[in-house]
């Protein structure tokens, strides 16, 4: 015990807790074909783990369970399993085990794979997702915030968005379960999210932000497949806000104390 | 420098290497631009070698009367003419792939691997292994625009050069055609995957780490 208790492995553990009342409630109204596509997942997932173990002593994450859970959950339908293996292969090598595992990669690999997948294989429909389901996101988000593993800026901008824009009519009611099961599963991931305090609630303001103009202005697209659109960009505009953020530190710095 | 001139190794070094594209990074904008099919690829690689070996040969003619404080205006006149002469001869014997290279031809001008090559070895060295070491490099963007044209091709469309190679679900056959490869990032991926390829094969192409980690005492047990 010479890192404390709060390693890596410990807020993926919270985290997984954290998503069990989603998950276990998807898995409930899903049956076994929900149940299939979360193992497929779980075993790619955990192969890719192995492999890059072996052959660059990247200790395995339980995190990869949990991009495992998001793709399961959020991938389109009726792919089968090459295409399935594929998908996941490329989101957790190329998303996050290149760069040195969890904790080290600039985006979401479940956000990679889903990205993959919906570009890729543009013709299979995006999954859609009973009412209980979308209601299980919320004591998600609150055990994630409760311990902390869960950047609470992001999902607070996010909600303060997304609600303002639902009091003004701007954002359909369709949208919002899928909206707040993406920002659960994908935005408010605690790596690939905006770092600094400012930063993080402009990131989750982005996200809001960028669901809206989607409602407005795409047509034609499946609600999860907007919000998994918009969970890439604004994962990709993170690194922005925080130097944003910090950009506004430092010259509030400068004012009172002269040249830094 | 002439009498120990190895044309072998010059010819060979530019094609893994020294690869101009995989180790320096160059050329990259019509490299990932050209490459959604394997014909066109083909016809770039073609039209780009072309151009920096006979660049090279006649820069390298003259690399002792090019004034040094106009020598960049000079290699890109002359690369510039070049260019518009390779790109009327596609668009008059092949119209069809002129017009989808659209403006990568022309912008052959402002490639940086032709800047390059003719910057940093013809103006010092004769036509001959000027034009060996141009070529050189011209077959090693040729290889990877090669490769990866064919990757493309192959996964988003099904065929090869046109003729189908994996029977596509809409024609009856087997194979779901990924789109994404058809799209500008996939090249990006491609080219990093192969990088990645390259780099563990051959670990001296690796960079040195911008940072070093401190070194890790023996835990306290």
């Amino acid at each position: 015990m010479t890192k404390g208790l709060w390693d890596r492995e410990t807020v993926a553990l919270m985290l997984l807790a954290a998503y069990m009342p989603l998950a276990l409630t998807w898995l409930w109204f899903g049956g076994t074909d929900a149940l299939a596509r979360l193992l497929l997942a779980l075993v790619v997932s955990g192969i890719w783990h192995l492999v890059f173990m072996l052959a660059r002593a990247q200790p395995p994450s339980l995190a990869g369970a949990i991009a495992a859970l998001g793709v399961a959950m959020l991938a389109p339908e009726d792919l089968g399993l090459l295409r399935m293996v594929l998908g996941v292969s490329f989101g957790a090598v190329m998303g996050e085990l290149v760069f040195g595992g969890w904790g080290r990669n600039v985006v979401n690999p479940a956000t990679v794979t889903l990205s993959f997948l919906g570009f890729g294989f543009p013709a299979f429909p995006w999954p859609g997702f009973v009412e209980p389901v979308a209601w299980a996101a919320i004591p998600a988000a609150l055990i994630g915030l409760a311990f902390g593993v869960m950047p609470a800026g992001v999902i607070l901008g996010a909600v303060l968005v997304g609600v303002t824009a639902s009091l003004a009519g701007l954002l359909p009611a369709v949208l919002v379960p899928a909206a707040g099961i993406v920002l659960v599963l994908l935005v408010a991931c605690p790596v690939a999210s905006a770092a600094t305090e400012l930063a993080r609630w402009l990131n989750g303001a982005f996200y809001g932000a960028l669901m809206v103009i989607f409602a407005i202005s795409w047509d034609g697209a499946a609600p999860v497949q907007m919000a998994v659109s918009a969970a890439l960009l604004a994962s990709l505009a993170a690194p922005l806000f925080d130097e944003i953020a910090i950009g506004l530190w430092l010259a509030r710095r400068r004012r009172p104390h002269g040249r830094s | 420098m002439a009498e120990h001139f190895n044309f072998w190794s010059t010819l060979t070094e530019p094609l893994v290497r020294q690869n101009p594209v995989t180790l320096q990074i160059l050329g990259l904008c019509s490299a990932l631009a050209v490459t959604t099919s394997l014909p066109t690829a083909l016809t770039m690689a073609a039209a780009l070698t072309t151009v920096v070996t006979l660049s090279a040969g006649l820069i390298s003619v003259i690399r002792k009367h090019i004034p040094d404080t106009i020598r960049l205006i000079v290699q890109i006149v002359i690369i510039a003419s070049l260019v518009i002469v390779i790109d009327q001869i596609l668009q008059a014997y092949l119209p069809d792939i002129s017009r989808s290279l659209s403006v990568f031809v022309a912008l052959i001008t402002t490639n940086c691997l032709v800047m390059g090559r003719t910057e940093a070895f013809s103006r010092h060295n004769p036509p001959l292994p000027a034009m060996v070491d141009a070529f050189g490099n011209g077959l090693g963007y040729s290889l990877v625009l090669i490769v990866i044209g064919a990757v493309r091709e192959l996964f988003g469309k099904g065929e090869l050069m046109g003729h189908t190679v994996l029977p596509l679900v809409e024609n009856g056959g087997w194979y779901t055609p990924l789109s994404l490869m058809l799209l500008a990032p996939s090249a990006f991926f491609l080219l990093g995957m192969l990088v990645w390829a390259i780099r563990t094969v051959l670990p001296e192409q690796a960079e040195a780490l911008d940072t070093v980690p401190p070194p890790r005492g023996e835990p306290a047990e």
